[in-house]
């Protein structure tokens, strides 16, 4: 039974992308055929933190256009063979796609892989309708900041008026240090507010920035946020995983800056 | 004045526009020497009637009427009123009794309203969930929200100030009661003020008090 998931969060900036590319690439670890489709076109990015662009050809355009094959424009990655990119297209803007198209799009790849994981713009305009169109599951990512929760909030009220039920909330950039001193809204905060399930919380980690930038997903990694990713890659396909406690990882990069300290 | 009687078209009928002064009788004279003229033209079509010009009793529009059909062959419908004083009476004891329906009447919504959402209802509304900022609440009557209330509501949105706002915790961002608006301090509110709050109108200020025996003994519905 094959999933069609769309990542959204309404705001931009929170972590999408890199959302995307970290749960896509769980997936495959897990021995999962899966599909990552961008569908910012226009602003495509999904393929540089995938560290894939050098070999895009085609693109999501050049497929609903009829340009080219699904099977020529997929993009095989680098590390997993069962994971797969749809690229965006760069020189063309959200109105070259309609939601209809996009359904069906998303329909033909079910027959294929296990996980179909958009990567929905920000906004909710067209590019957002596209996105939503074929999904059956939605991850919202949002940080804990007012605006972020507040669009976050507005979203999950769209998907809701669109028959979506299936939405789930990740709480992304985490900083347990500053949720001690009351200066950061606590992952219960935030899901108080939002009032759908939880299925997870990535904390605030320098090296999501150094992953990002070499196009190296870190999911699986030691780090915390590495290890959060994975967490929510085995809550997606339906494995019972606990809460990790993020009140660790403070402790112990309080301890590593204290030693840096001296 | 040179004539008398006058007939005037809209769009449901006739206007007969009646001089002020003439004795009554006399008016009635010429009333039926004007339709008879006109029957041709009227022949016997259907419409409303309506009296301008001066104050008619009810046994003078009587015989105005009578004058009327049979001097034609007009078939008149209705009188209409346009008294103005008595439109206004109208208007006015029909808006309270609906204003009456709207507050005794209720309606029931599951779910949370989300930022963007707006929930209208014709009659008082009572919220199973939670009304989140940027999400907006229009009850004719009574707004009853089981659950925290962040966002906007307006109760009483046909001009009712008796009408109420209750939620089991009352973060509001705004909110309205018949013509009073009020919004929430600037300063941040306390997190643990979580008690069941009730919002209502009084001397043209909207007050927010927890829901006690005697702030409910206070409403009058």
């Amino acid at each position: 039974m094959s999933e069609v998931i769309v990542v959204t969060s309404g705001k931009g900036g929170v972590g999408k992308t890199t959302t995307t590319a970290n749960v896509g690439t769980g997936l495959a670890k897990l021995d999962k055929k899966v599909v990552l489709i961008d569908t910012d076109i226009g602003l495509r990015n999904l393929d540089v933190v995938m560290g894939l662009e050098n070999r895009i050809v085609y693109n999501l355009v050049d497929v609903i256009e009829g340009n080219c094959r699904i099977k020529q424009a997929l993009i095989k990655d680098k590390r997993y063979p069962n994971l797969h990119l749809l690229p965006s297209a760069q020189t063309r803007d959200k109105t070259a796609v309609t939601p209809e198209q996009m359904k069906k799009l998303t329909d033909e790849l079910r027959e294929e892989f296990d996980y179909i994981l958009l990567d929905c713009p920000a906004g909710i305009e067209q590019g957002f309708k596209n996105a939503i169109a074929g999904a059956d599951r939605a991850l919202i990512v949002t940080t804990p900041e007012v605006s972020a929760i507040r669009d976050a909030d507005r979203i999950i009220g769209l998907l809701e008026a669109n028959g979506l039920k299936k939405i789930e909330l990740i709480v992304n950039r985490i900083r347990m240090d500053m949720v001690k001193r009351g200066d950061m809204m606590s992952i219960d905060d935030v899901v108080d507010i939002l009032a759908i399930n939880l299925i997870g919380a990535v904390p605030d980690d320098e090296n999501i920035v150094v992953a990002t930038n070499q196009g190296e997903p870190l999911v699986g990694s030691d780090s915390m946020a590495g290890q959060a990713f994975m967490n929510i890659c085995r809550r997606v396909i339906g494995e019972e995983v606990p809460l990790m406690d993020l009140a660790v990882s403070s402790g112990f990069f309080a301890k590593l800056a204290g030693l840096f300290k001296k | 004045m040179n004539q008398p009687v006058i007939i005037k078209s809209n769009r449901y009928g006739i206007i007969v526009i009646l001089d002020r002064d003439m004795p009554f009788p006399e008016l009635l004279e010429k009333i039926a020497e004007k339709f008879r003229d006109s029957a041709k033209f009227f022949k016997d079509a259907q419409m409303a009637v309506s009296f301008e010009g001066r104050k008619l009793s009810e046994e003078e529009i009587g015989q105005a009427l009578e004058a009327i059909s049979e001097n034609s062959d007009i078939k008149i419908l209705c009188v209409v009123d346009t008294d103005l004083q008595k439109e206004q009476e109208f208007k006015k004891s029909l808006d309270e009794k609906l204003n009456e329906i709207s507050a005794h009447d209720g309606q029931f919504y599951k779910g949370t309203l989300r930022s963007g959402q707006v929930l209208e209802s014709e009659t008082s509304i009572i919220i199973l969930g939670d009304v989140n900022p940027g999400a907006k609440v229009i009850a004719k009557g009574n707004i009853v929200i089981l659950g925290a209330f962040k966002g906007n509501a307006y109760a009483g949105a046909n001009g009712n100030q008796n009408a109420f706002v209750a939620a089991l915790s009352m973060h509001p961002m705004q909110i309205r009661i018949g013509d009073v608006i009020a919004r929430c301090p600037d300063e941040s509110h306390k997190k643990s003020d979580n008690e069941p709050k009730i919002s209502y109108v009084e001397d043209g200020n909207i007050y927010i008090e927890p829901i006690t025996k005697e702030s409910i003994g206070e409403l009058n519905l």
